[in-house]
């Protein structure tokens, strides 16, 4: 138990020192928040509900990425440097390893979401009832879920600068498709009809429609449940490969 | 006494490729042993069967009594592997008290500081942006954080300096002393030789030699006696040989190099015996110890496979 904790404490303070983090899940999506509500948003009919619906969007791009981003090479970082093999000689468990990794993520997406939303309300006032702020708070770190799925599936990649490449481009890709970056309307039809089946669309989506006083559609909550097995399905069928030697 | 370790024909087959091939010994308690090679003679296959991080492909390990992967036989056990990770964005100090909630009976943690050498200064550093030297000085402390009763190093002395490697293997006799059982690889000759009590010499994956360093020395290091004949016409090459074969296990070997006649042999005092007895007529006798670094050479010369790297990738 005693190792747990201070497994987690250690795996806290790791994400917190790493600048990759601090950058891509704090700087930036605050940044981005002020300038699409504050600077670039003349010509929205409704600012209000833009300004809630884009801390919404800039909630879950922080806490997509860094699920995609920061777990994903981490690991791959951990098993490259030797250190994972190291672990494997101490009386440390595999199980206790990944819950103290999953359950300081966890928090560190709380942190973030919390710090993203108060930002909000700093930079815009924006107002919404406390239910709906537990709501979509609560969802943001829930349907995250997928996106862990996806970072242990990078996390499979055997060198860190391929996984830090198609992780960027994952990420990237995701972010903009999926309409966590600028509003999904204005995008090509095209991208649109795609991006409707991304997660990080069905994973917005959730998030607006609490914000806007609404729940979460099934058809997201369906497809980020089928990614979330087709992702944990695939690193499983992954890792069994990669062990098979 | 008790063997801590014990190893009954294992081997281990990468892609058909026997990197570690039918070896079979036990380890007693408070002894430490060497095992010695060039690189790609199985030397951290063999130990990472030993730690449960391979499954051998035959045989079986016993170590303290268990299979090396149980939890409670992790927790008796320190480990330093040949690349040190430390754990990037924690700093040296937060690493030994990490590694120290691992185990159920820690060690003291400014005995572990002491054993880093690390100065407070240092304790605070994050421990990735250290020199090599420093790493491998922690990763000795984490190696010891579980007061372990049996440590195994893998090539441990690599990247240290002098003064490093002394305090290294100070701390290790005085491990020893105190009942702890210490096993390390190494392709240097010198570090087995000086530090070992035992040596564990493997080559293309199978043992090739077991014994004191002073047995070893003396299977490997060749011995030869050579000397002029008193005078030109007697035929004293033929003559030594003669003498000599009635006795094989000297396994004397008779060669002429430039007027010299050089008999090789392991007992080389016993030949010199022979010959003064039987009143063949020599002069200028010279004993040759050969060079024992060259004679390691020799036996592994050509043998740098690339096992390594496949254990490695095993892993």
């Amino acid at each position: 138990m005693k190792s747990l904790l201070m497994q987690s404490k250690a795996e806290i303070l790791r994400i917190l020192r790493n600048p990759y983090f601090v950058f891509w899940s704090l700087a930036m999506p605050i940044l981005f928040y002020f300038v699409f509500t504050r600077v670039l948003n003349g010509d929205m009919p409704n600012p209000e509900q833009w300004q809630a619906h884009y801390l919404m969007s800039m909630a879950a791009f922080s806490v997509m990425g860094t699920s995609v981003m920061t777990f994903g090479l981490r690991l791959v970082q951990e098993r490259t440097q030797g250190w994972s093999t190291a672990l494997r000689t101490t009386p440390l468990t595999g199980t206790a390893y990944a819950a103290a990794k999953m359950f300081a993520q966890m928090l560190l997406n709380l942190l973030c979401i919390v710090v993203i939303f108060v930002s909000g309300w700093l930079i815009n006032g924006v107002h919404l009832s406390a239910a709906q702020w537990l709501a979509s708070g609560l969802w943001i770190v829930l349907a995250s879920l997928p996106f862990l799925a996806l970072g242990g599936l990078i996390g499979c990649m055997k060198k860190v600068d391929t996984a830090n490449g198609i992780s960027n481009m994952l990420y990237m890709g995701l972010a903009i498709s999926g309409g966590l970056w600028m509003p999904f309307e204005i995008m090509p039809e095209a991208v649109q009809r795609i991006g409707k089946w991304l997660p990080s669309y069905n994973y917005g989506e959730g998030a607006w429609s609490i914000a806007a006083g609404g729940t979460p559609s099934a058809t997201s909550v369906v497809l980020l449940l089928g990614y979330l097995a087709a992702f944990m399905v695939l690193s499983g069928y992954v890792r069994k490969k990669q062990e098979a030697v | 006494m008790k063997s801590v370790i014990e190893l009954k024909n294992i081997s281990k087959t990468f892609r058909g490729k026997k990197a570690v091939d039918g070896v079979s010994f036990a380890i007693e308690k408070g002894t430490v042993t060497a095992l010695l090679g060039p690189n790609g003679a199985g030397k951290t296959t063999a130990m990472s069967m030993m730690l449960g991080l391979l499954e051998p492909s035959e045989g079986s390990v016993n170590l303290l009594g268990g299979s090396p992967g149980d939890r409670d036989i992790r927790d008796r056990i320190g480990v330093m592997l040949q690349e040190v990770a430390v754990m990037d964005g924690l700093k040296a100090g937060e690493l030994i008290d990490l590694f120290r909630s691992y185990y159920s009976r820690p060690a003291d943690r400014d005995y572990l500081i002491g054993l880093s050498g690390l100065s407070p200064a240092d304790l605070k550093r994050v421990a990735q942006k250290m020199s090599g030297g420093q790493k491998r000085s922690l990763g000795f402390a984490l190696a010891m954080a579980g007061n372990p009763d049996v440590l195994f190093f893998d090539e441990p002395t690599v990247g240290l300096d002098t003064g490093a490697r002394r305090r290294f293997w100070n701390e290790v006799r005085q491990l020893a002393k105190l009942g702890k059982t210490v096993l390390f690889s190494t392709h240097y000759l010198e570090e087995a030789d000086s530090e070992a009590d035992r040596i564990l010499l493997f080559d293309q994956g199978k043992l090739a030699a077991d014994g004191t360093p002073e047995e070893i020395k003396r299977a490997l290091v060749k011995r030869s006696v050579s000397f002029l004949p008193e005078t030109a016409e007697n035929d004293c090459l033929k003559r030594a040989e003669g003498l000599l074969a009635v006795r094989p296990a000297d396994k004397a070997s008779v060669t002429e190099s430039n007027g010299r006649i050089v008999v090789t042999a392991e007992d080389t005092d016993a030949v010199l015996r022979v010959l003064i007895e039987s009143g063949l007529g020599i002069r200028d006798i010279r004993v040759d110890v050969g060079r024992l670094d060259a004679a390691f050479e020799q036996l592994t010369r050509n043998r740098e496979a690339n096992t390594l790297s496949e254990t490695q990738e095993a892993i």
